[in-house]
């Protein structure tokens, strides 16, 4: 009794490593497999860090409007043009002329100095001056605003200066001794564009290549099996549990170089922000490779042919990105795309890592993602196990 | 005459194909109608206000309340948790509780009165941006309000009249309009830019489908003849029917966001209409381009692939070409979709001239006429397809 349970968990044994071995073939034989589970891992995130690479934007085009043309407005514009942000491509007469510039996209933006912008300042009444932003991206606006932010509290504190020493009372009020504001930006310390979306973005690439890969996979196996009467030639007859783990074990086995690469080497190579613990972040991963690998075996069962694969998993990349949160919040959204959201692998992924990597987080702190991640990788064993099931159960019926 | 004798057969044909595997009705007609769908409604909020913050109250004196209830009634940020100090606020950021924390130092009033200068300090998380952003945007603002009141009450009680210290404080200003979006609303970036970029990657997936699956099951001679061995008629018949349906769903998204969802439409429709279905035959001939090069299933879906999705990194929807590297930048240009998002900026966002986007109108036909100039090469193929696995 005791030896034939021992027997069997033997055979058992030897059924997934066989599988695992044979799966191992497949992927090197197929330059299709090999395309998904090796080049897009490694040239995605390269290509991405290099479009987002220069991180800011600086030296945009803006058109001026000086109405005033005192030594006050000219000293604004100057300063204006000083900025990081702005680069003065001209002075426009009027705003008819600047707006046709803003049209010819020759500047993105227009600083309009009204006619009585000293005379109101020097007469102690408050000097305005206007900005006019093209909002076509939010990253140009956004750096538009900051900018000019700082520039008019610049501006207000020496003019406020000047004026309190001419009042005869500048050590008395105001001055350098008010209230101090210190801003400190956590996560992506130079607010650059790439440091925020690449950490993300790269756990993304990780999901959907593993889903991509695996979907293709399975969708040559489908092949196979409507050529053949139903049965995958190339499947090993082995138990449900056998064929599920043994795929698996093989696309692990495959990741891992792949997950080093791509959590820690392109963070690090990119000067990205690479705060954690290397052990924190790999074993917060690896549920999610695991979920991600269930996940695949399961949408297999809809890709009828190999070519399918891009049909069912390629625009979800855009989908699963917004439900990430990484872009939209998930406080915010509706709860029917949170519901959603929580059922896929990649919206924890994102979540614990780029708190881990940018944050400096630990994976205690990340306990409620590691949790989900891990209840996902049993949903969708399970659902794999039972599409599995379905689609190998002529190859079993045939070896009894 | 019939000028092209079997175009009306060859979409015959492709008609009982496209209706013979649910896969093309996934591709062509669900997965853009539902990603509409999606966008639009998960960004339908426009900015997530309201993002959770902490506050970090060290002083507990009547000022500091006053600032931690000023800064609750703000719409941009809300007020969930109350640290102790900033290890604890820390570690709120850490797990993901708050996107950032405001610090108001101990024996603040104190200091504040006594005009010692002391400093308001502030966390954005900018590990996600846009939360990180709108908490910073809100805590500059307490801070600077805070710091020009407490000037202000010391300037009115030495006797300045109250608009007078004001203009002390503040003695000049910028106005800054956003032109076009004053509400600064996401959604009007990201749904106007996406949805064509969805509509742009499903056409040169479908499309590459299309054509090389012919080619995969061996079928393209009989393709081939239906049209009368001219490759024109049987290209243009068989995208025919896919360039109907999508453009209609294109129309369907602009209606969408323009007409039921109000987004700002300061041109004309049909300018933007035009730009759509030029768009939609301008994604149809990359993709016939791509299957002219590269005449394999797999190879031509991934290259369409490959560009259908950098296109939304590339096409500059949220990082700006000029600030990309200039090879990068270049890219930005093969791909139709930054065509149409420019039109989309000057027809509809911003509303000018017409004459302003003529170049984007033509830089949309002119990939049409490079696919007709690459068609000999896939009538090569079509003739003897060679299926590599």
């Amino acid at each position: 009794m005791l030896k034939r349970i021992w027997s069997n968990i033997a055979a058992w044994f030897l059924d997934t490593a066989r599988v695992m071995r044979r799966e191992f073939r497949l992927v090197f034989a197929s330059p299709g497999a090999m395309l998904f589970f090796f080049a897009l891992p490694l040239a995605y995130p390269i290509v991405y860090a290099l479009i987002y690479n220069p991180e800011v934007t600086r030296d945009m085009p803006v058109a001026v409007i000086d109405n005033s043309r005192t030594a006050q407005s000219r000293e604004f514009i100057r300063h204006a043009d000083a900025t990081p942000a702005m680069k003065v491509c001209g002075y426009a007469a009027d705003k008819a002329e600047a707006r046709r510039w803003m049209a010819e996209k020759k500047c993105f933006a227009v600083i309009e100095v009204p006619t009585d912008y000293s005379q109101r300042i020097g007469r102690g009444e408050q000097g305005v001056v206007n900005f006019y932003s093209d909002v076509s991206l939010l990253l140009r606006f956004r750096t538009f605003m900051e900018s000019m932010t700082n520039l008019q509290m610049a501006t207000d504190t020496q003019l406020r200066s000047e004026t309190l020493n001419s009042l005869g009372v500048g050590g008395l009020v105001g001055g350098s001794n008010q209230i101090q504001t210190q801003a400190y930006f956590l996560g992506d310390t130079q607010q650059g564009f790439g440091s925020f979306i690449l950490p993300g973005m790269v756990v993304l690439i990780l999901q959907q290549s593993i889903l991509i890969g695996v979907c293709f996979l399975g969708g040559a196996s489908n092949e196979r099996r409507r050529a053949n009467g139903g049965i995958d030639p190339l499947a090993i007859p082995a138990s449900t549990s056998a064929t599920v783990i043994g795929k698996t074990l093989c696309v692990v086995a495959l990741y891992i170089p792949l997950t080093i690469y791509i959590l820690h080497y392109i963070p690090h190579w990119f000067h990205f922000p690479h705060e954690g613990y290397v052990w924190h972040y790999f074993l917060f991963i690896f549920p999610m490779v695991l979920a991600s690998i269930f996940l695949g075996i399961t949408l297999t069962s809809i890709a009828s042919e190999k070519e399918s694969a891009f049909v069912i998993v390629v625009f979800t990349s855009i989908a699963f990105l917004f439900l990430s949160g990484l872009t939209w919040p998930r406080y915010a959204m509706q709860p029917v795309w949170k519901i959603f959201s929580d059922l896929i692998p990649a919206t924890w992924g994102v979540e614990g890592y780029t708190r881990i990597n940018n944050n400096g987080a630990t994976l205690e702190q990340q306990t409620i993602p590691y949790l989900w991640l891990w209840l996902l990788t049993a949903a969708y064993f399970l659902t794999a196990l039972a599409v599995t099931a379905y689609q190998t159960r002529l190859l079993r019926r045939s070896r009894r | 005459m019939n000028p092209a004798p079997g175009l009306w057969n060859v979409i015959k044909r492709e008609a009982s194909l496209l209706s013979s595997r649910p896969m093309w009705l996934v591709g062509i007609l669900l997965v853009p109608v539902c990603m509409a769908l999606f966008f639009v409604s998960i960004l339908g909020e426009g900015l997530p206000k309201q993002v959770p913050v902490a506050i970090v109250d060290m002083d507990h004196t009547d000022m500091s309340r006053r600032i931690t209830r000023s800064l609750n009634t703000m719409e941009l940020v809300n007020i969930t948790q109350k640290a102790d100090n900033f290890h604890q606020a820390m570690d709120a950021v850490q797990r993901g509780e708050v996107f950032g924390f405001f610090v108001i130092p101990s024996q603040f009033e104190q200091d504040a009165i006594a005009g010692n200068g002391p400093t308001l300090t502030f966390y954005s998380n900018l590990t996600f941006y846009v939360p990180g952003t709108l908490a910073f945007k809100g805590f500059k603002t307490l801070g600077v309000t805070t710091a020009g009141q407490v000037v202000h009450t010391d300037l009115v009680s030495k006797g300045a009249p109250s608009q007078m210290a004001s203009n002390i404080i503040q003695p000049m200003t910028v106005n800054i309009h956003p032109l076009n979006n004053p509400w600064l609303n996401y959604s009007y970036y990201l749904s106007t830019s996406f949805l064509p970029g969805i509509l742009e990657l499903m056409i040169f997936i479908m499309t590459a489908y299309a054509i090389c699956h012919e080619l995969k099951r061996g079928s393209s001679p009989q393709w081939l003849a239906t049209a009368r061995g001219n490759i024109w008629t049987a290209v243009i018949g068989k995208l025919a029917p896919q360039t109907l349906m999508f453009t209609v769903i294109g129309f369907g998204m602009n209606a969408l966001m323009f007409g039921y969802h109000h987004f700002p439409m300061n041109g004309s429709m049909a300018n933007l209409l035009l730009a759509m279905f030029l768009f939609v035959v301008a994604c149809q001939s990359f993709a016939t381009f791509v299957c002219c090069v590269v005449p394999n299933l797999r190879l031509s879906l991934s290259v369409c692939c490959l560009s259908g999705i950098l296109a939304f990194s590339l096409a500059a929807f949220s990082y700006p070409v000029e600030a990309m590297y200039g090879g990068c930048a270049i890219f930005s240009y093969i791909l139709p979709v930054r065509w149409y998002f420019l039109i989309y900026i000057d027809q509809a966002l911003n509303g000018i001239p017409l004459y302003y986007s003529r170049l984007y109108y033509v830089a949309l036909l002119v990939f049409p006429i490079l696919a007709t100039v690459a068609l000999p090469r896939l009538r090569r193929s079509a003739r003897k397809p060679v299926y590599v696995p």
